[in-house]
């Protein structure tokens, strides 16, 4: 009886561990994969480590996380630990109103501590940035070093440091040399736990941190959406290092012990090794981070370019290559949609270029946020596309010069889906019953907005708060009766692995599904689409606009826009290499979705409109919610 | 001691700053009216009316509270035994399983989620395992149940150590003590253990609880883009829609609810302990 | 009182780890018993009573209870009831639900449990506080509760398990009439685990004395008090005066030099035993009255009696110079190493035995390299000695040549005899340098080495005698100069209580009677 209890205990506590340990293996075998895919292993490869290398996002996200788990640990220790015991000679008062202050952030939601800590420095006007996180980290940090030091000195007989002084000591060595080494196992385990908190935490980093400054967590997110192996090389080198860290920890006491046995006494200080190895790392990951060219006789050497662009929205070398060429270092920082740029520009943040799509561009002229370009120093105007330039948001390309323009249009498996269907129905195939449960919509209120007032044969501009009620209601009927799965950039990667049969989709990320998948095609219903285009441009409070200017010519340049386009698979704005990527050999040959249509008259360029921005943005949300609800 | 009180002054100051002021700025965006300042403003709770009188809010309130819920009794239920079965082993044991338990907490959580997303994605291993015993058509990611697992994977642990702490603390003699007095294994579990381990098991519900219903990476990742928690809401308010004063107010109301379930939890606790100024 | 069996224990073996706790224990407890098992700790009192507890598993052996073999039933079937260590009440329960606990889980009616309960804590003396919380209690009062919710099960034992130990003296006292008061009022077997002899002593109908996991003596206090089986439990029990003597024939026992008469029988003639007797048993009467005289060395006032101690047989002391030099390290001429040694003393008798090793640990010759701080061995040792008194030169060197010169005193030393005490004494005087005594760890032991001391029974040479060693001066602060040590003998020393006064020097004259002399056999390890 006891015994099958315990072989049942076993069984569970076997396969719990299992459980725990089963993506941290997983993680580490597909980070070896030859291909792109999440589940099937290919080979053997290391090139994903390379591409971690090379990829200065991560490596500077590494080089970030453990600085400020350092940072933060060491000053939230001193911090903490001089703080508990002040606290604990304190009347009692103070210390019962401490210690429910302290529990604010441990028995906050995290995200309401975050935003609290991202109102604060927002409304104080504190440059967001490596700065404001390591803030934030001490912050959170030290009530957990507290509540690990403060039972310790509890126990500790109140008497001690009065009998130090009484010996001669100054209050100064009574703390250091008698008080602080009776608490040191409470200092380190706090120390532990704060170092954990920090390298772990995403929540409060995430909303507290600004000016490209990223760290592992941060990147995680903001790349999870599109099939990355490198994240997975990148979490294998943090097991690897915490796997290091942990067995020093544990190790080195036993070494240290034999040390003492052979005769040598060595004082058991467990977190000596431990720090030390951080320490080792973080110089490594620095100087693996740092180690660049340093030529001289550079234009822009030194300088840096703060980009503020789309996620997964330029090549693999142009970022690096113009670093060479100019020697500024370029900090770029990734949005997932127009309005999260928006409000990090309204509020202040400083950027050299942002590139918005057309309405928002709109949208930041009207409101005085960009500054408009010296067309002296760009020499890039005649090699784009005359279908991109002149566009009504920007009519004489003052403000804008085109970075990737498209269509939004319909991905679908031909395997699944009847051609005639779709030139039948044209969007309304998003409430056909036929496809319920095989249809992906995309997280855009625009486009999503676009697709129902489309299929209700309106204007996609409209103003009209009817229309707009009707397209609601078309949406909601959608998230309702189709079962829909609304994503955003999974959709690339789940089309290309032919998941679902259907879905909304920008037309560059169809040239890329198209590319990876044959059978998928890409559909332009007759009753118009959205003719958008995403362009680059500099705000007014850019703090390098030459610099800025110069990227803005290599970006639109030949082999800049080659490289972009290329790789992410969005419709280049230099006509050349349109034409050469959709050419005979080209990467996109063949490929409906790489050209944008043109000379559809119900064709529409966004146009930006405060008040049925609201409506929508709210109506979408709602959209979103009741999607949530019918799940 | 008292000359060192000093000593708490500066973090005194800190803590005023970056702990308090915090959230009360929280309060008071608030009840603020967009686009005011702090300098000048005028009060409204036009955002908590918002969020009040619209059933789909609630909704999504109760949805998180639900998951939340439910990812509690699941740890518990899994946290229990497991916590059970680590205190009453050797000491050595003990040690060797606990690492074992702490070390994935010690790689970063957004990571270990993320690599749910190819283990339960369509033609991965799991779906693939599943699909020898007929069920490979389940669909895995991007449902409440994948959502669950993610919040069940994240915080499993907490409620483990929690209650492992508060078993292994127990003096071995009150068990002892209870079968001396004629109760069986079951009913020593159920009148001594059980009981003295409720201040674990509460604690490991509040690490669990708290962060299950704020959490927003889990079902964004996890849960796909239909998966909506206040979480998200907050998250959207914030980052994409702008409206800091209606996220500060759902934040403010999650905050309060939150408050107000640990105090009750906190109550049924010291009921069970029986009589007054039980230590726990 | 005694009338049934109630739990015998045969031939119980429990190993921990490979160590022997329990060495075959039988033992028979009957109804209504008062029963203390006493042993200091580490002795396996406890261990045999998680054993018939039923919280461990002896290795061999059964336990029969009632007449049932228990030994594979668990605790909770068993019919007895512990008091634990620490009381182990269950703290999320209040005082009344702790005593509850029990009735509870046997499915007692409500009534008939709070019926019960009541009567328990009017038992105890604890009306009134039901529905306290037991974190809450004082130490006694936790106690009583613990008995309580022990003994309302009804058990037909009660095993208390050092339930005083964490109470302070004055309650500790309270407690144990308590606990009396209860067992003689329940009157159901208490078997009651404690290391405090006085306890004991106190409460119980039967003793079991253990020691190693053995049953060294059981009986009765007065039996264990009076009559103890050896010198451990002689020791144990009561304080008492030891002493070594040989039984000369059947109520004839003979110590210090003087038969006296007892009432002891059944040695063998001339066996070796070991004497007890009580500071309480022994008078104080005037020398010419007394069986034995001797000199008031001490007298402490403990309350109700006085403790003097009387030494009737003088110890032997001899005293010794010893000479403090200085430091007289030779350093060779390259520096690199350096050796030192002292003069010395040695018996003219023990000449002919010295040898080189003898000589470099006499001298307590040395030489090191200084920079490595390392020991170099000393090669050659050149001296020539002839067993006449004298001054002779010694020198000692390394296979490099670093020599240093020492001379050895041959001298005819007298030793001190002392033929009452049948003991010698002697010792010599000997040089040593301050670091030498500043740096010792033990400087008595030291001490002795360095004189030579030794004292030994003039009857047996072999037979040696303990010494103590007496100086006067600061070993942390010595200078050079001469200093005496003594080195001495104890002699023996009685161990008296009496409510009579009496100066410290003067001569007293001790008397007993011949039945207050215990004989006990050697004990053998």
């Amino acid at each position: 009886m006891k015994k099958k209890r315990r072989t049942l205990g076993k069984a569970l506590m076997i396969l719990m561990i299992a459980f725990f340990y089963l993506p941290i293996l997983y993680m580490i075998i597909f980070s070896f994969n030859d291909g792109k895919s999440l589940t099937s292993f290919t080979g053997f490869s290391l090139r994903w480590y390379q591409h971690m290398l090379e990829s200065q996002d991560m490596m500077t996200a590494l080089y970030t996380t453990f600085s400020i788990a350092i940072l933060a640990t060491i000053v939230a220790t001193v911090v903490g630990t001089v703080a508990a015991i002040g606290l604990s000679s304190s009347r009692k008062v103070i210390r019962n109103i401490m210690e429910q202050v302290n529990n604010l952030p441990m028995m906050n939601p995290e995200i309401v501590t975050a935003i609290g800590f991202m109102l604060l420095f927002i409304t104080f006007k504190v440059e967001k940035g490596y700065v404001t996180m390591l803030l934030a980290h001490i912050a959170f940090c030290i009530p957990y070093v507290m509540l690990s030091v403060m039972p310790k000195i509890r126990s500790l007989d109140p008497n001690l440091a009065d009998a130090a002084m009484d010996l001669g000591a100054t209050p100064f060595k009574a703390l250091t040399k008698v008080i602080v080494p009776q608490i040191t196992p409470g200092i380190v385990s706090g120390a532990l736990i704060a170092f954990t908190m920090s390298v772990d935490d995403f929540i409060i980093s995430y909303f507290v941190t600004g000016s490209g400054v990223k760290n592992l967590s941060i990147v995680v997110y903001t790349m999870s959406k599109r099939v990355n192996p490198s994240i997975n090389a990148v979490s294998t080198l943090v097991v690897v290092i915490i796997t290091i860290v942990l067995l020093v920890i544990n190790l080195a006491p036993v070494i240290a012990e034999k040390r003492v046995k052979k005769g040598g006494a060595v004082k058991r200080k467990r977190w000596v090794p431990a720090v030390a190895v951080c320490c080792v790392l973080v110089v490594a990951v620095a100087a693996l981070q740092r180690g660049g060219i340093t030529g001289k006789d550079r234009p822009f050497e030194g300088q840096t370019l703060h980009i503020y662009n789309w996620g997964e929205y330029t090549g693999e070398n142009i970022i690096g290559d113009f670093e060479e060429e100019t020697g500024a270092t370029v900090v770029m920082e990734n949005f997932d949609s127009n309005e999260q740029m928006y409000i990090k520009v309204a509020n202040g943040e400083a950027y050299d270029i942002l590139v918005p799509s057309d309405y928002m561009i709109q949208r930041l002229i009207e409101e005085d946020y960009l500054q408009k370009l010296d067309k002296s120093k760009l020499d890039c105007f005649d090699k784009l596309s005359d279908a991109v330039l002149g566009l009504p948001y920007d009519p004489n390309n003052d403000y804008s010069v085109p970075y990737f323009w498209g269509t939004v249009g319909i991905v679908y498996d031909k395997t699944k889906v009847d051609i005639e269907d779709l030139e039948r129905e044209g969007y309304n195939i998003f409430l056909d019953q036929k496809y319920r449960g095989d249809v992906y919509l995309y997280d855009s209120e625009r486009d999503s907005f676009m697709m129902a007032l489309k299929a209700l044969g309106y204007s996609m501009n409209t103003e009209n708060e009817a229309e707009l009620n009707e397209a609601y209601e078309w949406l909601v009927q959608c998230v309702e009766t189709m079962d829909t799965e609304i994503v955003t950039d999974e959709i690339i990667d789940n089309m290309a692995q032919g998941r679902k049969a259907l879905g909304l989709i920008y037309s560059g990320d169809a040239s890329y599904v198209m590319a990876e998948n044959e059978d998928m095609g890409y559909f332009m219903p007759e009753t118009g689409t959205n003719l958008w285009s995403d362009a680059m441009v500099i705000p007014k409070n850019a703090k390098n606009p030459d610099l800025a200017h110069a990227f803005i010519n290599y970006a639109s340049d030949y082999d800049g826009a080659y490289d972009n386009s290329s790789y992410v698979g969005y419709t280049s704005a230099n006509q050349e290499v349109m034409d050469d990527l959709s050419g005979e050999g080209g990467d996109y040959e063949g490929i409906n979705a790489y050209i944008p249509r043109t000379g559809n008259e119900n064709d529409e360029v966004f146009e930006y409109n405060a008040d049925t921005k609201k409506i929508i943005s709210d109506l979408w949300s709602r959209v979103k919610i009741a999607a949530s609800n019918a799940g | 001691m008292k000359r060192f009180s000093k000593l708490a002054v500066p973090y005194i100051i800190w803590a005023a700053l970056m702990l308090v002021l915090p959230m009360a700025l929280i309060a008071m965006y608030s009840v603020m009216e967009p686009g005011n300042s702090i300098i000048s403003f005028s009060l409204t709770l036009d955002h908590y009316i918002k969020f009040f009188t619209d059933p789909d809010f609630l909704l999504i309130l109760w949805r998180s509270l639900l998951i939340a819920i439910k990812t509690t009794i699941i740890c518990l239920i899994l946290g229990y035994p497991a916590a059970y079965f680590i205190a009453r082993s050797s000491e050595k044991v003990q040690n060797i399983l606990i690492l074992c338990i702490t070390i994935p907490m010690w790689i970063n959580m957004l990571v270990r989620t993320y690599a749910w997303i190819g283990l339960l994605s369509e033609g991965g291993i799991i779906q693939r395992i599943l699909g020898i015993f007929g069920l490979g058509d389940v669909e895995l990611l991007y449902t409440e149940g994948s959502v669950l697992l993610g919040m069940v994977y994240n915080f499993l642990p907490f409620m483990i150590l929690q209650i492992q702490t508060s078993l292994s603390k127990m003096d071995h003699s009150l068990l002892e003590a209870s079968a001396d007095l004629g109760a069986s294994p079951a009913q020593t579990f159920r009148r001594v253990t059980l009981p003295l381990s409720l201040p674990g098991v509460i604690n490991g519900i509040t690490l669990v609880f708290l962060p299950a219903v704020s959490s927003f990476f889990i079902p964004k990742l996890l849960g796909g883009g239909q998966y909506f928690l206040i979480g998200n809401m907050i998250e959207n308010q914030f980052i994409t829609v702008g409206e800091w004063n209606f996220g500060s107010a759902i934040s403010m109301i999650m905050a309060v609810i939150m408050m107000l379930l640990m105090m009750l939890v906190r109550k049924i606790e010291t009921r069970n302990q029986g009589g007054k100024g039980a230590k726990a | 009182m005694e009338e049934k069996k109630l739990i015998e224990f045969r031939n119980i073996v429990k190993n921990f780890d490979g160590q022997i706790v329990l060495k075959g224990i039988n033992l028979d407890i009957y109804e209504n018993e008062f029963v203390t098992l006493l042993g200091p700790s580490g002795c396996g009192k406890t261990t045999l009573l998680r054993i018939l507890g039923g919280f461990l598993d002896a290795d061999e052996g059964s336990v029969i209870f009632d007449g049932e073999e228990i030994s594979k039933k668990p605790p909770y079937e068993r019919e007895l009831n512990t008091v634990f260590q620490k009381y182990a009440l269950f703290p999320h329960l209040s005082v009344y639900e702790n005593i509850a606990f029990g009735l509870k889980i046997k499915k007692m009616s409500k009534d008939v449990i709070d019926q019960k309960v009541m009567k328990m804590l009017k038992l105890i003396g604890l009306e009134g506080y039901e529905d306290k919380n037991t974190t809450l209690l004082s130490g006694g009062q936790q106690q009583r509760v613990a008995i309580a919710r022990a003994l309302v099960n009804e058990p037909k034992v009660l095993l208390l398990d050092e339930p005083l130990a964490a109470l302070d003296l004055k309650l500790r006292k309270e407690m144990q009439y308590e606990l009396k008061r209860i067992q003689q009022e329940v009157g159901i077997t208490f078997i009651f685990v404690t290391h405090d002899q006085e306890e004991a002593l106190t409460m119980s109908d039967k003793i079991v004395v253990m020691k190693n996991g053995e049953i060294q003596q059981v009986g009765s206090p007065e039996d264990i008090y009076n009559e103890p089986a050896n010198r451990f439990v002689a020791n144990f029990i009561g304080e008492s005066n030891i002493i070594p003597g040989t039984m000369v024939e059947d109520y004839k026992v003979r110590f210090d030099d003087i038969t006296f008469d007892c009432v002891d029988f059944g040695f063998k003639e001339n066996e070796p035993v070991d004497v007890v007797i009580r500071p309480e048993d022994i008078d104080i009467v005037d020398v010419k009255d007394g069986k034995m005289t001797g000199e008031v060395l001490s007298v402490l006032f403990k309350g109700v009696h006085y403790e003097i101690m009387v030494e009737t047989v003088p110890g032997t002391s001899v005293t010794v110079n010893m000479r403090v030099i200085r430091n007289q390290d030779v350093k060779s001429e390259d520096g690199k190493e350096m050796i030192s040694a002292n003069d010395f003393y040695v018996d003219i008798d023990d000449v002919e035995e010295l040898d080189d090793k003898e000589i470099i640990a006499l001298s307590n010759a040395q030489a090191w390299d200084p920079a490595a701080d390392e020991l170099i061995s000393i090669a050659k040792v050149e001296y020539s000695l002839e067993k006449e008194e004298g001054k002779y030169p010694v020198t000692f060197s390394t296979s490099n040549g670093t020599s240093i010169e020492r001379n050895i005193y041959v001298v005819d030393q007298p030793f001190v005899k002392n033929e009452k005490a049948n003991e010698g004494v002697m010792a010599f005087n000997f040089f040593k340098t301050v670091d030498e005594i500043t740096e010792s760890q033990a400087l008595d032991t030291d001490l002795k080495t360095w004189a030579g001391a030794q004292g030994w029974k003039l009857s047996n040479e072999d037979e040696s005698v303990d010494l103590s060693v007496d100086y006067d001066f600061e070993p942390e602060d010595v200078k050079e100069g001469v200093y005496q040590i003594t080195f001495s003998t104890t002699g023996r020393e009685f161990k008296i209580h009496t409510t009579d006064y009496t100066e410290e020097g003067q001569e007293v004259g001790l008397t007993f009677f011949p039945e207050d002399i215990h004989v006990m056999s050697k004990e053998v390890f």
